[in-house]
This record gives structure tokens, C-alpha cells and sequence, in this order.
């Protein structure tokens, strides 16, 4: 029987397995021990993690003072840090919410774990706004009314740093539960076939009792649609707001009314690049090619190339004000400090890694070339970094009194630090991939019975017609189960 | 098989386990059929049991549309609300009683600034919706950490679809259910025990 689109390839590769297949796929990491190469990436990361965590302990009981930063460059890594979290933390919800809108079923195979390192690239950008402030126990101020002699003193709902808060809480906790919301079916699904006392109690308790009962799916669609609506919104709202920390100010280089776009379309570059970089691992180590198939790598490349030419036309909108506006200052910071001033490497970096390389996924050949994209992946993480390193540093350290002109350079424990969300994000992700299933098996599994419903749908067969032309079994068998 | 006789109290059927009568199937298009064939027929649907979200299978089943939409947008609605009370009180008025508000001037800008509310309005709605939305679903399927699975059918979790009917309801004929089981293709038929 042929397939079901002769135009498209199936999402599902493999010689269209069986629905068991899949789930034996997906579980299987989760009921085998643990690969060398598994331990060979968690060692170091969890490594990392705990020695950048303790340098955080010792920054807060030592004091901003450890850090690099002066009076004339107030923002440096930690902001740098922040916002390529936040940007990296947007590709799973685009993923899930958006492609799920727009009923882009190939989605389903990468949802789950780009869902997961969303939730862990948020962790990773709060740590450092809330170590940035020095003392973070004053931290809930940002929401509660400051205590003093004349009254309640509330937060300023006039500044976006304070929408930011309320941005990056809602994008968090929402993520959390449509992820977690997600789960639950597959979570039943490993329930149901481990024979693991504890195992079978964990993934008991965490499946909230689901069986797969339609009155649950009928309405549990509903909510799931209901959650991606919110998300594809709240998703672009996020690094909105985000750039509208720089945006709303005054500074040269930041008061800039394209940012809102071009910081969206920045982050879906950067998490894109990310989902990449760690997938194109998973897809290789759990042999799950068949479900994580070319098609999907190629789709994301595509998304790249698209997105990363968004954030180059941004680049040059940027020099075309600085240029039409007239303003000296926007001008010198563009012609003068970013392209040919003490930070110009990083500004190369930035070009090149981001709207230069990426060129190449032009080329069907080259988009299809795992070791070519996972390296490309890495490229463009590195060119993002350096995008929003570029915006912050190169505009502080070039101040409107050359008096106040300033360099700026990290210490060793900004570094340890960053390295520590790293190892963080690397750690937790690793233990997910070993105790979550990493792909939506039940979305999944709609997807590989659509080709097989398209299939039984041009044979002519529907409705009570079916049992007809389908094989009738001899006799059904009989059997009385008491649960 | 004789253990589909009605014994059971139907009117305090909430509380109690009872019998179902299920036919397995090993294909998404047989559920389908024998859903609507069920259903057209008079035969006591329960419930039906997939490994994952069958489309279609709600009309097959003469089901209505779920009603969760419409309590979400009052969740949103509230969030618009409370967003709306923070900022104002916070920022303008102070209608608490005996707890007095401050407005202070900043940047020379107005008290109320409607735009610059925008985003939290749009922040704590999605809050409150997404939250509140997922809450009722799971007060309203009684699905919590650690719910019992209240019928269990082995493997319409992985790859089987199964179809529940209620002996205990007018209309249960066990033979009729089963000459439509074989019909539509069934491949095992069981008595499945289970809090309905």
C-alpha cells in the first residue's frame, strides 16, 4: 500500500511502525541503565553546575564587587547571560504552541524536549537578575509594597524591568504546566508497562490516574488548545518585554524602536539553534532517528536560515537610523563604537556567526548534513551570545562624557557562573532524557495513525463499513479481568 | 459469560465499582466504527479507552463539545481584573480601606498611564487563565497526584483501543454487544472491573 501524501515524506520513517514500536522506542532510556556516553556527558556538566553555584554562593557573601563591572558599564555578563537564557528558553513554547496552532503535525517529535530545555533556559536566565542585585533576599520587593514610615510603598508598574518580572514568571510557571500537562498520557504509558515496584509507584503517582478514557482526551484536547492559545502570545510577549528593558531607555544603542521584532526574532533564532544543537545528540545516542527524522532537522534549519535572516535585516534597520535619524550619537555608536571600536571583534563575531554562516542552509545538502548543522548550531548560540554582549557592553562602555569612557572584562567568577547555568542546564536535561520520555509518544502516535487514517480513507472504507472490509477475526476471544 | 448481570445499585453508581463490558480492538478505524454503531444502535456507551486523543470520536459518540472554554475566559477575565486592581491601587487610588496608597510622581509621567499597563494586564490574565483552566480540568476529571486509575484496560495506554459499555443501563444486550464487537473486528472481549 502506498503512503499517504506523495507529497510530503512520512513524519513518522521507518516503514510506518506500530503503535507498540513507538513506545518501545521512547521508554527505552528509561528502563535501560544508563549508557558510558551518558555518564560521560553528565560527569562534567554536573560538575560544572555545582562549582558555578558555589562561586554564586560566594559572589552574594562577597558582594557584587566580585564582578567586573563599573560605574560606566553597570550591565555585563550577568544581563548578557540573562537575556541569551531568555532567548534560548523561547524555541520550546514556539515549538509546542505556535506549530501546534498552526497545525504543523511534525512538531510532535521535538516538542517534548524542547519543552524541557525551555523550562530549564528560564531557570538559567532567573538565577542571574536575581543574583544581580546584590542582595537577593530583598528580592520579593519587586512585587511587594517596601515597608517604610509613610505608607505602602509600591513598585513602579510604569517601568518594564517590573513588567519583566511579571513576564518571565507567568512565561515560567505556563510553560511548566503545558509541559507537565503534556506529560501526563506518557507518563500513564510508562505506568501501565513498567514492572518496577518503585518505578510503577512514581510514574503512578505523577499520572494522576489517567487511562486513557476518552470523556478525559475529549476535554483534556480542549484544555491542551486552550494552553497553546495563551502560550503563543505569551511566548512573543516575553522577549518583547524584554527588550523594552533597553528599549524605553536613553541610551544610544538601545533606545531603538525596532527592538521588540528583532528580539523576537532573535530568540527563536537562538532556541531553534538550541533545540538543534541538543537533539541532533538525542536522535544519535537513543536511536530514535526514525522519529526525529532528517525531515525534522532540515524543517529546523529552515526556521533558522529564516529567522536568522530576520535578525540581519534588523542589524542593518539599526545602521540605517543611526544613519537617517541624524542623531550623532546613534551614529557614532553604530559607525564608530560597534564596528570599529575596542569591542569590533565582538561585533564581527556577532555578523558573522549570525547572518553570515547560516547562509548556508540555502542548500538542501547542506541542511541535511548532521555534523554541518550541529556545528552551524553551535555557531549561531555562539553569534547570539555575542549579539546581546555586543548591544549591552558596546553601548555603556562609549558614554555620552568620553571622561566616563570605560572598558569592562569579566572576572573569574562571572565566568564560573555562566558556566554554572551551563552545567545546569546540561545536567538537568541529561536527567530528564534518563527518567521523562523525551518524545510526545501519544502525539506521536496520532501522527503515524494519520497516514494509516488517510490510507484506510482512500481504500474507500468508512463509517460501519469498516468491519467489512477490514480482516474478521475468527472468534473474539474471551476472558474476564478483575482489577 | 454470566458475570455481566446487573447487581449493582445504578443510582449510587458514583461511589461504587461496577462491570463494564469491553470490546478491544487493535485499529483506530474499528474504534471508530463500532463507536458510531454502538451509538446509533441504542447499545450504553460508557466510555471509550485510546492511547491517544482519537479525532472524531466525540461526534461518533453523540458527545457535546467541552464546556471548559467558557469558564476559561471568565479566568481571564479575572486576571484582567486583578491586574487592573493592582496597578490602579497600587499606582493611583487607594480604595482599601484604612490602607493608604501613595502615588508618587516618577518621571513626571501620569498616574495612570493606561498603556504603560498593557503588559501586566496581558501577563496576569495568561496567568490566571492557563492556571485556573488546568486546576478545573483536573477538579472536574477527578485526576490528581496519585489518583487511582478508575478502570483499567491493559494497553489503551500503548497500542489498543477499547470501548465500554454499561450492563448495568437500559438497552444492554450482551448478545447484540457482542454480534457488534465481531462485526467491527473486535479481538478480545472483557469484563473489566472499575470505579465507573
Amino acid at each position: 500500500m502506498s503512503v499517504a501524501s506523495h507529497l510530503r515524506e512520512p513524519l513518522v520513517t521507518g516503514g510506518n511502525p506500530k503503535l507498540a514500536d513507538i513506545t518501545d522506542a521512547v521508554v527505552a532510556p528509561m528502563e535501560n541503565k544508563p549508557t558510558k556516553l551518558w555518564w560521560l556527558a553528565f560527569i562534567p556538566a554536573a560538575t560544572l553546575f555545582v562549582l558555578g553555584f558555589s562561586t554564586m554562593g560566594y559572589q552574594i557573601s562577597e558582594g557584587i564587587g566580585t564582578w567586573g563591572l563599573n560605574k560606566t558599564v553597570g550591565w555585563g555578563w550577568d544581563i548578557t547571560n540573562f537575556v541569551w537564557w531568555v532567548g534560548i528558553g523561547h524555541a520550546g513554547t514556539a515549538i509546542s504552541a505556535i506549530l501546534f496552532l498552526f497545525r504543523q503535525r511534525w512538531r510532535t517529535a521535538i516538542n517534548r524536549s524542547a519543552e524541557a530545555m525551555t523550562i530549564l533556559a528560564v531557570i538559567c536566565a532567573a538565577i542571574f537578575p536575581i543574583i544581580h542585585m546584590g542582595r537577593p533576599w530583598f528580592g520579593w520587593w519587586w512585587f511587594a509594597p517596601l515597608p517604610n514610615m509613610r505608607g505602602p510603598l509600591w513598585v513602579n508598574f510604569r517601568s518594564p524591568l517590573l513588567w519583566d518580572f511579571f513576564a518571565i514568571s507567568t512565561y515560567f510557571s505556563i510553560s511548566c504546566v503545558f509541559w507537565y500537562f503534556g506529560l501526563i498520557p506518557d507518563l500513564a504509558t510508562f505506568r501501565d508497562r513498567t514492572n518496577h515496584k518503585i518505578k510503577k509507584l512514581i510514574y503512578g503517582i505523577m499520572s494522576f490516574g489517567w487511562n486513557g478514557s476518552n470523556r478525559d482526551w475529549s476535554h483534556y484536547e480542549i484544555v491542551y488548545g486552550i494552553l497553546a492559545g495563551l502560550a503563543a502570545p505569551l511566548v512573543l510577549s516575553v522577549h518583547t518585554i524584554v527588550s523594552m528593558d533597553f528599549a524605553t531607555s536613553v541610551i544610544p544603542g538601545w533606545h531603538t524602536t525596532i527592538f521588540p521584532p528583532y528580539f523576537v526574532a532573535g530568540a527563536l533564532f537562538s532556541g531553534f539553534a538550541m533545540v538543534m544543537t541538543l537533539l541532533i545528540i538525542a536522535r544519535k545516542t537513543q536511536k530514535l532517528e526514525h522519529i526525529i527524522t532528517i525531515n525534522h532537522i532540515d524543517n529546523m534549519a529552515k526556521v533558522v536560515l529564516a529567522t536568522g535572516m530576520l535578525v540581519g535585516l534588523a542589524y542593518s534597520t539599526e545602521f540605517l537610523i543611526g544613519w537617517y535619524s541624524g542623531s550623532n550619537y546613534e551614529g557614532f555608536i553604530f559607525f564608530s563604537s560597534r564596528m570599529k571600536g575596542p569591542y569590533a571583534w565582538a561585533y564581527w563575531i556577532m555578523i558573522t556567526c549570525n547572518v553570515i554562516s547560516p547562509q548556508i542552509f540555502w542548500v538542501r545538502k547542506f541542511r541535511r548534513n548532521m555534523v554541518l548543522v550541529f556545528v552551524m548550531s553551535i555557531f549561531v548560540n555562539i553569534g547570539m551570545w555575542f549579539e546581546r554582549f555586543v548591544i549591552i557592553v558596546t553601548s555603556l562602555n562609549r558614554d555620552y562624557l568620553p571622561s566616563s569612557w570605560s572598558m569592562y572584562s569579566p572576572t573569574w567568577v562571572e565566568v564560573l557562573e555562566y558556566g554554572g547555568t551551563i552545567g545546569f542546564f546540561f545536567t538537568f536535561y541529561l536527567l530528564f532524557v534518563r527518567f521523562l520520555p523525551t518524545i510526545a509518544i501519544a502525539e506521536v502516535k496520532s501522527v503515524a495513525a494519520y497516514a494509516q487514517r488517510e490510507e484506510h480513507a482512500a481504500a474507500g472504507s468508512t463509517g460501519a463499513a469498516a468491519g467489512v472490509l477490514s480482516p474478521a477475526p475468527a472468534a473474539p476471544k474471551e476472558e474476564a479481568s478483575h482489577v | 459469560m454470566s458475570s455481566a448481570v446487573a447487581t449493582h445499585d445504578t443510582s449510587d453508581a458514583v461511589s461504587k465499582t461496577r462491570e463494564l463490558f469491553v470490546g478491544i480492538f487493535t485499529e483506530e478505524h474499528q474504534l471508530m466504527s463500532v463507536a458510531k454503531d454502538a451509538t446509533d444502535s441504542g447499545h450504553p456507551v460508557h466510555d471509550c479507552y485510546t492511547p491517544y486523543p482519537v479525532h472524531g470520536l466525540d461526534d461518533a459518540l453523540g458527545w457535546k463539545r467541552s464546556w471548559i472554554p467558557y469558564a476559561s475566559f471568565c479566568f481571564g477575565m479575572f486576571g484582567l481584573s486583578l491586574a487592573f486592581g493592582l496597578q490602579v491601587h497600587s499606582q493611583f487610588v487607594d480604595f482599601v480601606p484604612l490602607w493608604k496608597g501613595w502615588p508618587i510622581i516618577i518621571g513626571g509621567k501620569p498616574f495612570l498611564p493606561w498603556p504603560a499597563f498593557i503588559p501586566v494586564f496581558f501577563e496576569l490574565t495568561v496567568l490566571c487563565t492557563g492556571h485556573l483552566t488546568v486546576l478545573t480540568y483536573f477538579i472536574y476529571r477527578r485526576l490528581f497526584p496519585g489518583a487511582k486509575v478508575k478502570v483499567h484496560i491493559d494497553g489503551v495506554t500503548d497500542d489498543r483501543f477499547a470501548i465500554a459499555l454499561d450492563p448495568e443501563s437500559e438497552g444492554f444486550d450482551e448478545e447484540q454487544a457482542r454480534a457488534l464487537f465481531a462485526k467491527h473486528g473486535c479481538s478480545e472481549i472483557l469484563t473489566v472491573e472499575g470505579r465507573a
